[in-house]
């Protein structure tokens, strides 16, 4: 049986419609809890959130579904709770993550542990569900630590993660795309096929001159253009924005080239964050109000547009188990 | 909860706070008369769990046997005598200030807790690694600045509200040395201590007298400061008018018969209650122990006097 996991239960990919695939309800880094300079009241989270989320509903409502992938992993203001209440309010599909961000936002309990350890942490958390929940995992979220550079702790996770795919099926994204050599080679070792790795903020500013996204494409893996806009024109962008049009045209290349099939695409944006001002203005819903229009200028057609955002990341969050055929295949 | 002037407060906050008169101590159900503590076990952890294992998906963490099994630790605590105890373990290992609270009515133990996190690689990467470009971690002013408020405006419960009153500020340098992010730390917790009167406490690294005169070198007078695990720098730390923290008992004894009671406080250097660290590292403890422990000639001041000293928050 083909399924996704959302946080209110398992969904058949049929059901998925429009994807965002790399979004947050609200991201915070860890420790920014106990600083009250970011607290919100209930009231103001929902009234920051729901909004959004009907809106993106509203929004995706000819694609037959809803879908928000939130990326935001353990430790960094992950919470299930409020994401089953606000999918089961605003009829948006949520996918919640298990992983972390990188393993700088690993806290030191997880930051001592085993391989095996988080790879427990990963496959309880998407089979059983995370915490008492009932919610279960639907992506494993990895990434590169500050400084652009693989540290020892996001190997492990790394690892970790692709041993959790393979016994669960589910995909995993990652946070940056620089430095990918270690990655993919940590999943040619584990016999994880690279098209079910997203590699995400291959699109961010930051990252620029820094990531091989062609190479990681000719590898097999997926390009996430999932910081689509955070551009510098924004009245006070991030550090990590980047020129709207240039960034569009990184993404038209993809299109021209015909490797469609390679990138898959979001904003990152926050509903509402958690530890941080996040960024005015900017939701999920730039995907429909600023980017369709864009690409729809620039000759990009319809269809080309629901292959991106419906078929690919259906296939993409679809569990697969691979087990038992690629580990026999890595050992042959 | 509402504010004087009747509306919804968008944040409940505890009552302004006493933090300025001199000779009370800020517990968790506010400000209590230094002279009322009593037996006062005054280093400890109640209730400990390594940053993170709160999300181990293979540990249960059952409110209702968490109250009971410390419960029992501070009746039994109370039945020997004790009458106070301190978590120092900070605000980022387990602290749960409305569990305090509701321990410390149930007992009638008086609980004071504290601000402050442990050392570098115990703090989260909004410290270490913030969203800022380079990510640059945390400077002095900024810790002192989070924690002072944790005295003045109240203790927070992570996103719902703040409760009480921080009694003291606790930290820990790194075992190897300090870091950078150590100083830092130290540095804002002693700022903060100064500021607010309460007293600062810290688990020393590599250094112990090096690491005081850091403490020192932001304006903290020596006797607001206590230092854990000072080992053979326990005399000169003493020397520069600190407080000792002894974990190992037995030496703490030793130190004060031989001339540093003035200076001497001892702790069980466990938890009654740690989810999450590795085998030792935070020994199921009992604070009963700690009254038997110590010479009845040394008990009044080992665990009422000194205490009571430091404890009691100093006029601003």
């Amino acid at each position: 049986m083909t399924t996704i996991n959302t946080v209110l239960g398992p969904i058949a990919p049929e059901e998925l419609g429009f994807v965002a695939i790399h979004e947050h309800i609200g991201y915070g880094m860890p420790g920014s809890e106990l600083d009250t300079t970011w607290w919100k009241t209930p009231e103001q989270r929902y009234e920051e959130t729901v909004p959004k989320l009907r809106k993106f509903h509203e929004n995706t409502l000819s694609y037959g579904g809803a879908t928000f992938v939130d990326a935001t992993g353990i430790c960094n203001g992950r919470d299930v709770n409020y994401y089953q209440s606000l999918s089961e309010k605003t009829g948006v599909h949520i996918v919640a993550s298990t992983g972390f961000v990188g393993g700088d936002t690993a806290l030191p309990f997880f930051e001592r542990a085993s391989v095996d350890y988080l790879t427990a942490q990963f496959i309880h958390e998407i089979t059983v569900g995370i915490g008492n929940t009932g919610g279960k995992a639907g992506i494993i979220k990895v990434g590169v630590s500050r400084g652009f550079k693989m540290k020892e702790l996001d190997l492990r996770i790394y690892r970790a993660a692709a041993r959790a795919a393979l016994e669960t099926g589910v995909p995993i994204f990652t946070h940056l795309a620089v430095d990918a050599e270690p990655a993919v080679e940590i999943f040619a070792e584990e016999g994880l096929p690279l098209d079910r790795v997203l590699f995400g903020h291959a699109d961010d500013g930051v990252s620029q001159g820094k990531v091989r996204d062609r190479w990681i494409a000719e590898q097999g893996g997926r390009i996430g253009f999932d910081t689509f806009g955070y551009d510098l024109e924004l009245p006070d962008p991030p550090f990590w924005g980047r020129p709207r049009q240039e960034r569009l045209e990184h993404f038209l290349g993809y299109l021209r080239d015909g490797l469609v099939d390679s990138v898959l695409a979001s904003a990152d944006a926050n509903c509402s964050p958690l530890g941080w001002p996040g960024v005015k203005g900017h939701t999920v819903n730039y995907l429909f109000e600023t980017l369709f229009p864009a690409l729809r200028e620039n000759g990009v057609d319809e269809a080309t547009i629901h292959r991106i955002f419906v078929e690919l990341p259906a296939d993409f969050l679809t569990m697969q188990p691979h087990s038992t055929q690629t580990r026999a295949a890595a050992t042959a | 909860m509402t504010t004087a002037t009747g509306c919804v407060a968008p944040f409940p906050t505890r009552e302004a706070g006493m933090t300025v008169k001199s000779n009370t101590v800020n517990t968790v159900l506010g400000p209590v008369p230094a002279a009322e503590l009593g037996v006062v076990a005054v280093h400890e952890a109640l209730l400990a769990v390594l940053p993170g294992a709160q999300y181990a998906h293979d540990i249960e963490m059952d409110r209702a046997v968490i109250f009971r099994a410390i419960a029992d630790k501070l009746r039994a605590f109370k039945a020997a005598g004790g009458g106070a105890v301190v978590d120092a373990g900070g605000m980022f290992a387990g602290r749960d200030v409305p569990l305090l609270e509701a321990l410390s009515r149930a007992t009638g133990v008086h609980i004071v807790a504290s601000a402050g996190q442990m050392e570098e690689g115990m703090l989260g990467g909004y410290f270490l690694t913030p969203q800022t470009n380079p990510p640059t971690p945390w400077p002095a002013e900024k810790f002192a600045a989070l924690y002072a408020a944790e005295v003045t405006e109240g203790m927070v419960v992570p996103r719902v509200e703040r409760r009480g009153s921080a009694g003291l500020i606790a930290t820990a340098i790194t075992a190897d040395g300090m870091t950078p992010t150590d100083e830092s730390q130290l540095r804002g917790c002693a700022r903060a201590a100064k500021q607010t009167g309460v007293a600062l406490t810290f688990r020393a690294g590599s250094d112990p007298v090096a690491e005081l005169a850091v403490a020192l070198d932001e304006g903290l007078a020596a006797d607001r400061i206590a230092v854990v695990n000072a080992g053979d720098k326990a005399g000169e730390v003493a020397g520069k008018g600190a407080y000792v923290v002894f974990t190992d008992v037995a030496a703490g004894v030793a130190f004060a018969q031989a001339g540093g009671a003035d200076n001497t406080l001892v702790a069980t250097g466990g938890a009654a209650l740690a989810f999450g660290y590795d085998e030792g590292e935070m020994p199921e403890t009992s604070y009963d122990a700690l009254v038997s422990a110590v010479p009845a000639e040394l008990a009044p001041r080992l665990l009422t006097a000194n205490p009571a000293a430091l404890l009691a928050v100093k006029e601003a």
